[in-house]
């Protein structure tokens, strides 16, 4: 695996005598898209704060793409993009006047900026919006302008804070779909949210709790470490036959007669293979597999911590 | 003047119009609800979702051609209707120097309540809120998830007949939500309870889905017929390359919308052009970098955006 393009040791924030952060180690890979989770106080929005410099940690350390963020916090901001809970557009200046704006800062104008600015207003859909004001807009489309306009130096890593919270379902769909492409491109995407199904999108998750790191992996592995995991069920096919199957391809069966039920931790190629195999063979048989979902995962996460503490 | 329990309808709306100087808000509501139920209300930003609410909670002036809430009018005198309903607004508006107990008295005292039962409905709905504990703490100095369930406590204390919710879980994490969505099936019990939300799994849980665009309803029925009623058909293709998978699955002619994830891809496919399932699922399979395909049930997030796109009505 590449070198982490987001890297702390023993990252801690205290508030007078209130630990807030509590000596998070994080590693994130490059090109990825990072979910960073955890519930309402958990120290999820101090530890962003943080990484992107505009708050000096109590003590550890912090990487973002080969800058010392600690020692020079400054620095940092060229290489990133940010946007929050509130979208920090400009109320009384129109769109277009916040993208000349936020362009200025990075020194971007011109052909250039025309060039930039007209490929994000296009794939944001914001060519309706750019003579209005940030106040007038729907807020997912307010969303969506905040996002281009942190965007708009080439960040090589993007910190998203709640990018959804109240958005609707289409501006939402339209949203990840930019964060895909984005991330498809080469960057490195990181993003907290409340709705946890969007962590499908994500490759790997880390989730915060009473300012410590509870747990981090690829959603599959936190599906297979606190959930029973996927269930497959297989209806009208031989029992037996699909039961061996299943079996070899590393299933526990759960109900052996048709239709025959089994759950695994994580879904591989090789349990895949097997079920495309099925399909080939019964072409009547009916199989399904249910997800364990991540709101799940995530609420069993949570409690386990809260029961431990 | 007819009441809950009576055989007129909690909510019978027809008609109504509100206007915000030139523009439409509310364009033409019908809704009619006759049973305690949770009551979703689901649509795009700018829907008229709050407008909605604001209008039943009798906050609004309104037009209709009938307009009734609790079997009262609400183009006529609502100070009778706002005694019996309990209305959390988006923005957290209690009092933030007040402790979690003296907001609710003070919300006892606007209601009228006796001290006996303001005592007894707030040490209760402390309990059940889990909010005890912080009886003596200023309301501004509690988490997201804790202001409001006090918001909801404070509007469950006169025991409504009907409770309004604007987004009341928005920004709040997964556990306050599960506590707060306790809250909102307990009241059902007595009470009619109409949130507006923007998650998925919360509109699915709804006895009632009431799609909201453009200031009308598209559609008013439980979360499963919604599901049902989609005119397309949703598979999934499980994959470690979805950016080629969504690349190959728009050739084949019949597919709609794509909907790709880490793992796998959401393929929706209307019903008018598909070739059947298993010509759809062979196909699938024959995607270079799919390890399996699979029809699935239409989930919310395929039904929201169907009724965005204008299907499903």
């Amino acid at each position: 695996m590449s070198a982490p393009i987001i890297r702390t040791r023993g990252l801690t924030k205290r508030f007078g005598t209130f630990l807030a952060v509590d000596a998070v180690d994080l590693a994130v890979p490059p090109r990825t898209i990072f979910a960073f989770l955890g519930g309402n106080g958990s120290g999820k929005s101090t530890t962003i704060r943080m990484l992107i410099g505009i708050l000096a940690p109590t003590a550890g350390e912090i990487e973002v793409d080969g800058i010392d963020v600690v020692r020079r916090p400054r620095q940092v901001r060229d290489h990133i993009g940010y946007m929050g809970q509130r979208v920090s557009l400009y109320q009384g200046l129109t769109l277009r006047e916040n993208v000349e704006f936020y362009a200025g800062l990075f020194g971007l104008q011109g052909r250039r900026l025309e060039q930039r600015w007209g490929e994000l207003r296009e794939r944001f859909a914001l060519e309706q919006a750019e003579g209005e004001r940030p106040e007038n807009l729907p807020a997912g489309i307010r969303q969506r302008a905040g996002l281009a306009l942190g965007m708009l130096h080439h960040p090589r890593v993007l910190f998203l804070d709640e990018p959804t919270a109240g958005v609707d379902v289409r501006s939402r769909h339209l949203f990840w779909h930019v964060i895909r492409e984005e991330a498809a491109g080469g960057t490195t995407v990181f993003v907290t949210t409340h709705f946890l199904e969007e962590v499908e999108h994500c490759d790997r998750v880390a989730c915060i709790e009473g300012g410590k790191l509870i747990a981090e992996g690829a959603p599959d592995e936190l599906r297979a470490r606190f959930t029973p995991g996927y269930r497959i069920t297989v209806r009208g096919a031989p029992p037996a036959v699909v039961a061996g199957e299943l079996v070899s391809a590393g299933c526990t069966i759960t109900q052996a007669s048709d239709p025959v039920c089994a759950t695994i931790p994580s879904l591989r190629p090789a349990t895949l293979a097997v079920l495309a195999r099925l399909r080939e063979v019964f072409a009547q048989a009916e199989i399904t597999v249910e997800q364990p979902e991540m709101a799940e995962v995530f609420r069993r996460m949570l409690a386990a911590a809260r029961e431990a503490s | 003047m007819a009441h809950a329990g009576s055989a007129e309808p909690l909510i019978r709306l027809r008609g109504l119009v509100k206007r915000w100087g030139p523009r439409l808000a509310l364009a033409g509501i019908d809704l009619e609800i006759s049973q305690p139920a949770v009551v979703g209300v689901v649509g795009p930003d700018g829907a008229g979702k709050s407008t909605l609410l604001r209008a039943l909670a009798g906050l609004l002036d309104v037009e209709a051609a009938e307009a009734r809430v609790l079997g009262f009018d609400l183009r006529r005198d609502v100070t009778a209707l706002k005694a019996r309903v309990g209305y959390v607004p988006q923005v957290w508006s209690l009092h933030p120097a007040l402790s979690v107990e003296e907001n609710m008295r003070f919300t006892a005292r606007l209601h009228r309540l006796d001290e006996a039962t303001c005592r007894q409905r707030t040490t209760d709905l402390l309990e059940r809120t889990q909010l005890a504990a912080f009886r003596h703490r200023p309301a501004g100095a509690l988490s997201g998830g804790m202001k409001q369930k006090l918001a909801v406590a404070c509007a469950l204390l006169p025991a409504p007949a009907l409770l309004l919710l604007d987004e009341p879980t928005a920004g709040i994490d997964v556990l306050a939500r599960a506590e707060l969505w306790n809250l909102f099936t307990a009241a059902r019990a007595s009470a009619l309870v109409v949130t507006s939300t923007s998650y998925l799994e919360e509109a699915a849980a709804c006895d009632i889905l009431v799609c909201l665009d453009r200031g009308q309803v598209l559609a008013c029925t439980s979360p499963t017929a919604l599901r049902n009623a989609l005119p397309f058909e949703c598979y999934r293709a499980w994959t470690e390359a979805t950016g080629a998978v969504v690349a190959a699955a728009r050739t084949l002619p019949y597919v709609g919308s794509l909907r790709p994830r880490a793992a796998h891809v959401r393929i929706d496919v209307p019903v008018e052009r598909s070739p059947g399932p298993d010509a759809v699922l062979r196909d699938l399979h024959g995607l270079p970098g799919v390890h399996f395909a699979e029809r699935i049930a239409p989930d919310m997030e395929a039904a929201l955006l169907g009724l965005a796109r204008g299907e499903g009505r």
